[in-house]
């Protein structure tokens, strides 16, 4: 609780947001074939998913804490981390759709790495609709626990196992003989930017989540 | 134990429904083709068939059993049961989608070369998919929303299973493919990824 009121970290986060979003635009990057400008978009959509990774991690961890030890508070973060982490996964889909109409013409392309992203974002729309669908309270945070686990689990295979499967061909960068953000970031120019935005990203993403928390905390405890 | 488990589950009455329900399907695909189909349309409309009869034979699996849980559940442990439901589930999956394939070949031709090989997917894939709705169906029961809700769930879970199998079979339609050991290996793992995940899980959901 302390550390979720703190200040620090989310001033913090302010910081490094507004330096990625100014000097994302305004750092020089190296310049590539077909990307061109368009790699800034490595500052948001990359960082979209890795503050959507941590917070489903985040909400995993507390729903195996919920399953082995029933509390009201790890089912709340659990939630509320899949809530906030559905956004962070839209936002990333939408940033990478900005990105795939300027460099391959299209809004959304049929590619394993991209249905594999929005199947998983379909999963845990489906974990919010279960969640719906219960009324006991203890029921309800014990399915969804289960239920958050296995779509934990099949959301790794789709993002990060699928694509990366011999016969599976994928024009997503990283996947398929395409150079991964690795090869981009190593730039000096780009990693200066990159590394802070992640931080700022994760950390906005912890923030939101926090709020949701303390909100839904006091709205159950009204409840009682 | 578990064996006890396997033969008081095999006396059931659906078998005629489930041989009815893949009878028609297969004959309203094989209707809405006039034409022959290609080998990739013939994939295609088999896994989709393949997903209807699954959910149809997962559904009619866990209907009207209630009375019957409580007799159970004093009996024998939660993961012995899930054991024995996923082994029973799956080997009735597979002996459904035998037939299956077998009534669409009577229908709408067979363009498979590597039988083998296509064996091999259908045996794993459906597998998964047996145990993943087994699953799905305990979930959506605990929380009473019927069809719609393990519809909803099981969906986004099993597209990579269904991919993966897609995937190898269409490899398979060419007598001899190459490049499918990484794919038959992925759906080795997806089954043992979903039977473990369901051994782990469901004494949770047991507890009722």
């Amino acid at each position: 609780m302390k550390l979720l009121n703190a200040s620090w970290w989310k001033v913090l986060c302010v910081i490094f947001l507004m330096y990625t979003v100014i000097a994302g635009f305004l750092v020089e990057v190296p310049h590539l074939p077909i990307l061109h400008e368009t790699i800034r978009n490595l500052y948001f959509h990359v960082c979209m998913w890795f503050s959507m990774m941590f917070i489903f991690t985040v909400s995993l961890v507390y729903s195996i804490k919920y399953l082995m030890k029933p509390e009201e508070d790890s089912d709340i973060i659990a939630s509320e981390g899949v809530n906030t982490g559905i956004i962070f996964a839209l936002l990333g889909l939408i940033t990478g759709s900005l990105w795939a109409k300027y460099t391959w013409g299209a809004w959304w392309i049929n590619d394993p790495k991209l249905n594999g992203a929005a199947i998983t974002v379909l999963s845990y729309f489906a974990y919010v609709v279960l969640r719906s669908s219960i009324d006991d309270e203890q029921k309800k945070a014990r399915i969804s626990a289960v239920y958050n686990v296995f779509a934990y689990v099949m959301m790794l295979v789709f993002v990060m196992i699928y694509p990366r499967l011999s016969g599976v061909d994928s024009l997503h960068p990283g996947n398929g003989g395409n150079p991964g953000f690795n090869a981009y970031a190593l730039d000096y120019h780009m990693r200066i930017v990159f590394y802070p935005a992640v931080i700022g990203w994760v950390l906005l993403s912890a923030w939101i989540a926090s709020i949701n928390i303390r909100l839904e905390r006091i709205k159950r405890n009204n409840h009682n | 134990m578990q064996r006890e488990m396997r033969h008081e589950l095999r006396s059931r009455r659906s078998w005629l429904a489930i041989l009815l329900y893949i009878a028609s399907t297969v004959y309203i695909t094989y209707l809405a083709f006039q034409h022959d189909l290609d080998p990739v349309t013939w994939n295609a409309l088999f896994w989709i068939l393949i997903i209807f009869i699954s959910m149809f034979a997962a559904s009619g699996s866990f209907a009207g059993r209630e009375g019957e849980m409580l007799y159970i559940y004093t009996l024998v442990s939660p993961r012995k049961f899930i054991m024995a439901r996923l082994l029973y589930n799956g080997i009735f999956m597979l002996l459904v989608s035998i037939a299956a394939y077998i009534g669409y070949s009577f229908f709408a031709g067979n363009p498979v070369g590597n039988i083998v090989l296509f064996m091999a997917s259908m045996l794993l894939a459906v597998w998964g998919i047996s145990s993943l709705l087994t699953m799905a169906f305990a979930i959506s029961g605990k929380g009473g929303g019927g069809f719609t809700l393990m519809a909803v769930i099981s969906f986004p879970l099993l597209v990579p299973l269904l991919i993966t199998a897609q995937h190898v079979s269409s490899i398979s339609m060419q007598a001899g493919g190459d490049n499918y050991v990484g794919s038959l290996a992925a759906l080795f793992a997806l089954d043992a990824i979903i039977a473990a995940l369901c051994y782990l899980l469901f004494p949770y959901l047991w507890r009722d």
